[in-house]
């Protein structure tokens, strides 16, 4: 695994990732390869350690072990605004936003790519109107709706519009018909995609390749109509359900035995 | 809300200079109008007594004031971001009370040939800093990101803990030093020499330049750690070098004028409700304001109740509370 030779089409590599937090493991050993183009997508209950895999893509933490390479090139060969240029990523964290509006927000992501005015304005103008936010450009950020403040943050994102998309949960507290938008407009540009889900319905609609982790480590990965099988659900969701097409039909949730295997209630 | 700035600096920087020439030329000295311009243009026929008033007192003071108001207002608004907190001010990290007790204890205790050789400005400056160091110590453990609630938790323990060393000196001390070093805590900018401009204003400049320069990674720390750090923004540098300006605006500050609250947590409000939150434009705003308000408020200290001065601190806290507070209420609604 170690020497799996980095192909040119693969955008983004992790080898043997591992990433700890004081003594605690939250990822071990991870490896996984998007190729150029693909949305991939990491699936997994509570506290499996996804967020944390992402948050060595994004530099908010840094490996123990194991390398990750964009095209090729390492991450510690990258200076931290270099590798914002290249791989973008909508985080979950709260900040202080009293005095800045929407139009301010998109601004703030666009400085890493100094553009020169026009089309920095172009860029911003078109992605607050994307995300349906072009009326609300200018009022206080700090009076948006959750699915509005995530809807700007999404924004941010797509007029950077890096070569590699890393999405934490990006569907969160966004209705339904932006889920749809957003996910489509990601997907329409064809950028290289690694994103956290919840919502197994927008994995299959949407991934070409899904790892699903448990307890730090992918344990299963492959095309999402194949890992999210009934047995999988069952056993790392800990649900009773199927997937019919697209449409994934839920009976219930399992309750694990004292015998460490998993009985339905009832 | 950008499209008010071109109108706002101009009026600001205006209004500026023109509380600074008020602050010149009123004071407890009564100063004919011919006088004063004579003394201004430093022509020859000025009377010397007066012109020594205004050249060697008042102008030294108004620039001392207004480079100390413009570096607390500056170190709030970097605190405020830095640590994405709206109740953060200069002083949050204990520097006040650090300062405070170290001022108050070479007043009181130390002999006069240590407080003489040092002076109380430079004790009280050390002061300021040991309680960073204190507070960055309990703040911090190695190998984890610095969590901005127990930086502010941390600078309230050790505020605390100055406080009450400061309260068993007073409490101890003899009649007539406590009197002394209640003075110097209640701030005051009378008595400040030309001398003690430069380091101040270097500082402020220094800071300005500094901060100016990294208005975008500013503005990035805002929308969160995490943003700023997928932004490319290395926040723990950014994070360190707030509070290094931090340390020394607000160190020097209190070692000129003594402990000034409140300027740097209010103004850089007042500031964001006029112009927004991108430092790129809130920052000389905030700068210019923190000047033009302390030169006004050491203005009314001086002439209010002349002859007699008023502490600038606790004026300052008097008349500005209620008129900040109805000013922020009222743009509240308007935003």
């Amino acid at each position: 695994m170690l020497f799996e030779p980095i192909t040119s089409d693969a955008a983004l590599t992790l080898q043997d990732l591992t990433v700890a937090i004081g003594n605690t493991p939250y990822v071990q050993g991870a490896s996984l390869t998007v190729p150029k183009g693909e949305i991939h997508g990491l699936l997994g209950p509570n506290g499996a350690g996804k967020t944390t895999l992402l948050r060595t893509l994004y530099r908010a933490t840094t490996a123990q072990a194991g390398t990750i390479h964009a095209f090729g090139r390492r991450i510690e060969d990258h200076s931290p605004r270099e590798w914002a240029t290249k791989v973008g990523a909508l985080v979950q964290s709260s900040g202080l936003l009293a005095g800045l509006t929407p139009r301010d927000i998109v601004e703030i992501g666009l400085f890493v790519l100094q553009l020169d005015r026009s089309e920095h304005t172009d860029r911003r103008d078109a992605a607050l109107a994307l995300v349906g936010l072009a009326d609300k450009a200018t009022q206080p950020a700090g009076n948006l709706s959750g699915g509005e403040l995530q809807r700007c943050y999404f924004a941010q994102l797509l007029a950077c519009d890096p070569e590699i998309y890393i999405l934490d949960e990006p569907t969160n507290h966004l209705d339904l018909h932006y889920q749809l938008v957003l996910l489509d407009e990601v997907k329409r540009r064809g950028r290289t995609v690694l994103m956290t889900l919840h919502d197994l319905s927008l994995a299959i609609r949407y991934c070409d390749q899904v790892y699903l982790m448990t307890q730090g480590r992918i344990v299963e990965q492959g095309p999402p109509d194949q890992v999210l099988t009934r047995d999988a659900l069952r056993q790392y969701y800990q649900v009773d359900g199927q997937f019919q097409g697209a449409a994934l039909s839920l009976v219930g949730p399992v309750w694990s035995g004292t015998g460490g295997g998993f009985s339905t209630r009832n | 809300m950008a499209a008010r700035v071109p109108i706002l600096f101009p009026a600001a920087l205006a209004a500026l200079l023109l509380t600074a020439l008020a602050g010149v030329l009123w004071g407890t000295a009564e100063i004919g109008w011919a006088d004063r311009a004579a003394i201004l243009m430093r022509s020859d026929d000025a009377p010397r007594g007066l012109s020594l008033i205004i050249w060697q007192w008042r102008i030294p003071r108004v620039l001392a004031v207004g480079v100390i108001g413009a570096g607390l207002a500056l170190a709030g608004a970097l605190m405020q971001t830095a640590l994405r907190n709206p109740m953060a001010d200069p002083y949050l990290m204990g520097l006040s009370s650090g300062a405070s007790a170290a001022a108050v204890g070479a007043i009181l205790w130390l002999p006069d040939w240590i407080t003489d050789s040092f002076g109380v400005p430079a004790i009280a400056f050390f002061g300021a800093a040991l309680a960073f160091v204190l507070t960055f110590g309990l703040s911090t453990r190695r190998g984890q990101p610095l969590d901005p609630l127990v930086v502010i938790l941390a600078g309230v323990a050790v505020s605390l803990m100055f406080q009450s060393l400061t309260a068993f000196f007073l409490y101890l001390g003899d009649p007539q030093a406590v009197r002394s070093a209640l003075g110097w805590l209640m701030g005051t900018a009378a008595n400040t020499e030309w001398r003690e401009l430069p380091l101040v204003t270097c500082a402020l400049l220094a800071a300005m330049i500094w901060a100016m320069r990294n208005s975008n990674a500013l503005d990035a720390t805002l929308l969160g750690e995490e943003r700023a750090q997928a932004l490319g923004v290395r926040t723990g540098r950014l994070r360190m070098g707030v509070f290094l300006a931090t340390v020394t605006l607000t160190g020097l500050a209190v070692s000129v004028a003594g402990i000034v609250g409140f300027i740097g947590l209010i103004i850089p409000h007042m500031a964001r409700l006029l112009t927004g939150a991108r430092h790129r434009v809130l920052l000389p705003l905030t700068l210019t304001l923190g000047a033009l308000v302390l030169i006004a408020v050491d203005l009314l200290c001086r002439t209010l109740l002349a002859p007699e001065e008023l502490p600038l601190g606790v004026l300052l806290a008097l008349l500005a509370a209620p008129p900040f507070i109805l000013i922020l209420r009222g743009l509240r609604r308007a935003v």
